[in-house]
């Protein structure tokens, strides 16, 4: 796993993506199988999100706390801003490929 | 504007390529990335995509030239923003520089989505822009300084060389030739 950009978060960034990896390793598969009807999708998505939520929730508000000091110290919080206000990147980009859109 | 694009497949399942995203780094054939920090995180509770933002901090020495004119230093941050979609099956990853942005951007996309169950197709893009509104702004602001500097400098000048003329003068009238 790799290191956080500060040292001190490192410890907590791999206990946050351990939690994580545990977790989206057991979503990801039942999760693409779950997609044949919208409500069964939804079902499964709602409970794996508070799943998620109650699993690395805790470690996550650490961790989260600790690099946004990190993320301060750098400089990086303004460039973080403007890069954000430029390109939001809020829904996943249209996929050129996919059948029924012009190319 | 410079484009960047390559397209091949992976021989695994999109599910086995997608977990293997978030074990990348750290990578001894990628070791200019050093650091990767998550700054956010959603999994949507009705489509059931995860969106994650990450900052990537990179190592990279950059041309002297580069340095010189730019400033910047051996620590380059990247933004990034994925999304996981288990319904669609596809996966994107976008990146934009942070450092250096207000002279440049390199904006990547990256996309899995499966080929076959076996397989899976990367098809990465990028586009590496220099900012010319910025340049030309910075260019236009130097041309100024640079106008104001040689006008000062030629009415100093004037005045000092006004002066001499008049000290040399003085200094001739008295002295007997």
């Amino acid at each position: 796993m790799s290191a956080s950009v500060s040292p001190e978060c490192t410890p907590l960034k791999h206990e946050y993506d351990s939690c994580f990896n545990a977790w989206f390793e057991g979503y990801l598969e039942p999760a693409v199988a779950a997609s044949a009807s919208s409500k069964e999708r939804e079902a499964y998505s709602t409970k794996k999100a508070e799943e998620f939520q109650q699993k690395c929730g805790k470690i996550w508000e650490s961790y989260r706390l600790c690099v946004q000091k990190a993320v301060k110290e750098k400089g990086l919080d303004k460039l973080l801003q403007q890069a954000r206000e430029e390109h939001p990147l809020t829904e996943p980009p249209p996929n050129p490929t996919q059948p029924g859109q012009s190319s | 504007m410079h484009f960047f694009s390559q397209a091949f497949n992976y021989d695994h399942s999109w599910s086995h390529v997608v977990i293997g995203m978030w074990h990348k780094y750290p990578n001894p054939k990628c070791s200019h990335v050093v650091s990767i920090d998550v700054l956010d995180r959603s999994v949507d509770p009705k489509t059931g995509i995860i969106r994650t933002e990450r900052v990537l901090g990179c190592k990279q020495k950059a041309p002297g030239w580069i340095v010189k004119l730019f400033g910047g230093s051996e620590d380059a941050f990247v933004r990034e923003i994925s999304f996981v979609d288990p319904a669609t099956q596809n996966a994107t990853i976008t990146s934009v520089n942070l450092s250096l942005s207000q002279f440049a951007t390199c904006f990547e996309q990256i996309r899995y989505s499966p080929v076959s169950p076996h397989r899976t197709a990367f098809i990465q893009t990028a586009e590496i822009q220099a900012r010319m509104a910025l340049w030309r702004s910075a260019a236009d602001g130097l041309e100024k300084w640079l106008v104001q500097r040689f006008e000062q400098n030629a009415h100093l000048g004037k005045l000092g060389f006004t002066d001499v003329l008049q000290t040399l003068g003085e200094e001739r009238q008295h002295s007997p030739s």
